[in-house]
């Protein structure tokens, strides 16, 4: 059985409930469990559900929180990787969950929409994502040099629009500008900070100032960690390339003999000890993750040190092709 | 001016103003007016490189012909065991030989016809509906159920030979479809277009890649991956999850998946994936049933000039070296659309997000040692050839290479506007059902369908509008 069978099943995902609801039809499995035990029959396909993947996200265990936890829960955006929530603001809702992380280091954290209240039309929405500064495909930049260069680099369908070029929301400080689109009248308003080594991005668009203005209001309740500091946390430090030179005291190659083409981005955190203690698969076919965890068990780091003492350290690592 | 007049011409201003702002935004639907849809590329008209043109028109014919199973006078033999249709342009067909599906499906007359006496018409067949292939994402065991630890995902053949004069005691029962369909175990594709597809051949990895990195600064949570070929770790290409690398390749499996003919490429004939992965392959007395050995297709030695050719390489020199399909002006409810609306609507297209996917410049080719016209040429496609995650709504759960089941790549929107049947199962003939499906659990174009839904009445007709020029 596969490994991607097995988080399925241990999740109680969609279609076990299907299963317990619609017991296949033969006789020797009388259960979920014994059905995915004697090959998992059913007898109709659970719509809605993609159940055949591709390179997708995983983890090495469930308590570490990673990037893609980010929910909705009960009217409150919350990201426990990110230590990021804000209370959604009156009429917005998530319609529809995020896709997969890249293989490019790129999360959707949330899509939200705000309903017009008098048409079926919508009124704007915010888009969340986060890119991993240790996987991007674009020069590694940090938040202001992104709106930067976004900003010097708009698509000729759009006007930028005055704006502040930093805000604070939640004590962070936030690199923003604004654009319209005259032809599509909408206006965006993007910002961003840094936080664990990703940039983290709000996109706000809007048929009108007053809706940006609105849901600039509403992030203004933004909870989001203090600025980090090696030795006091809220997080791991986060340090691009750490897992090369001389801090890697033992490397095991992984033997990919199933899939090879695909980048496969992997977060780890190391312990104080110098051993990894979190594996992170942003993208990968689970053969590539079981080949890859088996190795990286056999890694050994010299500890992070940080004001004297020893501390956890995050970084990533690109398995696979190199860009 | 008399207040009667006044108070009717305000009136009348009022409903022309709400006709034209406010009035709910159609799909101009399929534009009938000729286009020149399916005509060679202007170099090959030119016969650039010399005798290329006869390579063209030979290969349109070949395109065109229609199998027999066996004692073809024109030599036309090797169709079946198994087979969806019995020839390319059966499916390819709207609005040029190339195309996709036609309004009226040639498979639902096939029993009728005698194209597959004995088989019945499955019921997703239908005379007005999409021209289809079916596929079972999951193998279904004996009873029925399907079996959700052993995805199968192959092409299952609609027809078989079975009761054909010229099939001999060849005897197949059809794949299980009621039973597939109960299961909730079918998925269906339709054809696309290969109009302008030797362009699209045409294009360097590093052209693709270089998009790829200038499409990933976007602000709309879009980044899409490309597929690659398991066997060179390269960029594929071609289908609707981009799972194949080359015309040729495709010419070759399409041959055989959809017609049963065994070619150079893929020299035997093909069983069902549950014969062949689970049973013992095709019966003997359904072997070799043209009489003339393996593969059915090959080199003709001793014929010259563009004949000497097998019909593989003359489908793929045929696909090459069509012309993209040319743009075209907009007919809605009658009246011809302005240039203005539909340029307007282009520019939508790009503010919103569309173009993030639907690259309007796939990319500039390199140069060709087939014709001229293929040569450093911009490429059109509406397209970034990627793969993307496109949610639970139009998931499919079938795995072609590195594509998941809700990975497909960009669809090319050149030739839109006489295409008929929309998205890779042929779910909706109408733009606008076609864009609310890119929304679901998952989708990357999530935030991009957002932005479509706060367009004005008004501006979404434009971008119709837009859509249906292409
Ligand atoms: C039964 C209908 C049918 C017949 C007959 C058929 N095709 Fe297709 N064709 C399809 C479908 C369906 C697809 C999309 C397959 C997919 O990606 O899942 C397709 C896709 C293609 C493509 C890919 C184009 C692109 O850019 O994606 C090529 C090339 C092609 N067919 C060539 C041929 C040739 C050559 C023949 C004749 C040997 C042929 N087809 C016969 C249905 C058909
Ligand atoms: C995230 C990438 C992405 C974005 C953004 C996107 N599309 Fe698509 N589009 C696709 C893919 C992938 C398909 C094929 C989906 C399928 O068939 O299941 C597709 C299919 C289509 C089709 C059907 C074409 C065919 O051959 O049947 C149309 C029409 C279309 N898109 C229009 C649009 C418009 C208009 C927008 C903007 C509102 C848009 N798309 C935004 C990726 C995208």
């Amino acid at each position: 059985m596969n490994s991607a069978w097995l988080c399925l099943i241990a999740a109680g995902g969609a279609s076990s409930l299907v299963l317990m609801s619609d017991p296949p039809r033969h006789s020797a499995a009388s259960g979920p469990v014994a059905a995915a035990s004697s090959g998992q029959s059913v007898s109709r396909v659970p719509g809605g559900v993609i159940l055949v993947t591709g390179a997708s996200p995983s983890a090495s265990d469930s308590v570490t929180p990673v990037p893609e936890d980010a929910r909705i829960n009960g009217r409150v955006f919350d990201d426990p990787y990110f230590q990021m929530s804000f209370p959604l603001p009156e009429g917005w809702a998530e319609k529809y969950t995020s896709p997969p992380p890249s293989d490019s280091g790129r999360y959707v954290l949330a899509q939200i929409a705000a309903a017009d209240s008098f048409s079926a039309r919508s009124k704007g929405s915010l888009l969340i994502t986060a890119q991993d500064i240790f996987f991007t495909s674009l020069p590694a930049m940090g938040a202001r040099e992104t709106i930067e260069s976004a900003k010097n680099h708009l698509p000729e369908e759009y006007r930028v629009e005055p704006a502040p070029e930093r805000v604070w929301l939640g004590d962070r400080e936030f690199s923003t500008f604004a654009y319209e689109s005259p032809q599509a009248q909408l206006h965006w308003r993007v910002l961003a900070t840094e936080i664990r080594c990703h940039i983290v991005e709000f996109v706000v668009t809007g048929r009108d100032s007053g809706f940006i203005e609105t849901a600039m209001r509403g992030l203004n309740k933004m909870k989001l960690p203090a600025e980090e500091n090696p030795a006091a946390g809220p997080f791991p430090v986060c340090v691009k390339d750490f897992a090369r030179g001389d801090n890697l005291l033992r490397r095991v190659d992984p033997v990919l003999t199933g899939h090879r083409f695909n980048p496969v981005p992997v977060r780890i955190i190391i312990d104080r000890k110098g051993a990894i203690r979190h594996i992170h698969f942003l993208s990968a076919f689970s053969d590539q993750a079981r080949a890859i965890s088996d190795a990286l068990a056999q890694w050994r780091f010299k500890p992070y040190i940080a004001d004297g003492q020893p501390v956890e350290v995050e970084t990533g690592i690109l398995f696979g092709p190199q860009r | 001016m008399e207040k009667s007049h006044f108070a009717l011409l305000v009136a009348c201003s009022a409903v022309f103003l709400l006709a034209a702002t406010e009035s709910t935004p159609v799909d101009p639907g399929v534009q009938t007016a000729q286009r020149g849809t399916g005509a060679a590329l202007a170099s090959v008209l030119a016969n650039d490189n010399p005798g290329i043109l006869s390579f063209f028109n030979d290969g349109q014919t070949r395109f065109q012909a229609v199998e027999s199973v066996s004692g073809n006078a024109a030599g036309n033999n090797g169709l079946g065991p198994r087979f969806n249709s019995n020839s390319c342009s059966s499916c390819h067909a709207q609005p040029a030989p190339g195309g996709s599906g036609a309004a009226i499906n040639p498979q639902a007359a096939f029993v009728s016809q005698g194209v597959a006496p004995d088989d019945a018409t499955p019921s997703f067949i239908t005379p007005t509906g999409p021209t289809r292939e079916a596929r079972f994402p999951f193998f279904l065991n004996s009873n029925g159920t399907a079996n959700l630890n052993s995805p199968n995902g192959g092409v299952e053949d609609l027809f078989t030979v079975s009761g054909r004069s010229d099939a001999g005691s060849c005897k197949l029962s059809q794949p299980d479809f009621a039973e597939a369909l109960a299961a909730n175990d079918v998925i269906f594709r339709i054809p696309t277009p290969v109009f302008g597809a030797g362009l699209l051949e045409n294009l360097d990895d590093s052209t693709l890649l270089n998009k790829q990195a200038a499409n990933s600064d976007n602000d709309f949570g879009i980044s899409g991956t490309f597929n690659r070929s398991g066997n060179d770790g390269t960029i594929t290409r071609f289908g609707w999850k981009a799972q194949n690398k080359s015309l040729h390749m495709f010419a070759g499996e399409a041959y055989n998946v959809e017609m049963g003919v065994s070619n150079l490429l893929f020299p035997q004939d093909r069983p069902l994936p549950e014969e062949d992965q689970q049973g013992r392959g095709l019966p003997a007395n359904c072997l070799n049933l043209s009489q003339g050995g393996y593969p059915e297709d090959t080199n003709n030695p001793s014929l010259s000039g563009p004949a000497i050719l097998d019909d593989v390489s003359a489908f793929a020199d045929f696909m090459r070296t069509l012309a993209p399909p040319p743009s075209g002006g907009v007919v809605l409810n009658g009246t011809a659309v302005s240039s203005t609306s539909i340029a307007d609507g282009k520019s939508i297209f790009g503010a919103i997000g569309c173009a993030t996917c639907h690259n309007e410049t796939t990319g500039t080719t390199q140069p060709s040692s087939i014709t001229g016209s293929l040569s450093k040429a911009a490429v059109h496609a509406y397209s970034d050839l990627e793969i993307h995650h496109m949610g639970t709504g139009l998931a499919d759960n079938v795995s072609q290479g590195n594509a998941g089941g809700d990975q497909f790549r960009t669809a090319p929107l050149w030739g839109l506007g006489q295409r008929i049947f929309l998205l890779h199962d042929g779910r909706t003939t109408d733009l606008i059902s076609a864009i609310q499906a890119h929304q679901s659990n998952g989708s990357e174009a999530n935030a991009v369908i957002d932005n479509f839904d706060s367009l004005s009445n008004a501006q979404m007709q434009e971008l119709l509008n837009f859509l249906r020029s292409l």
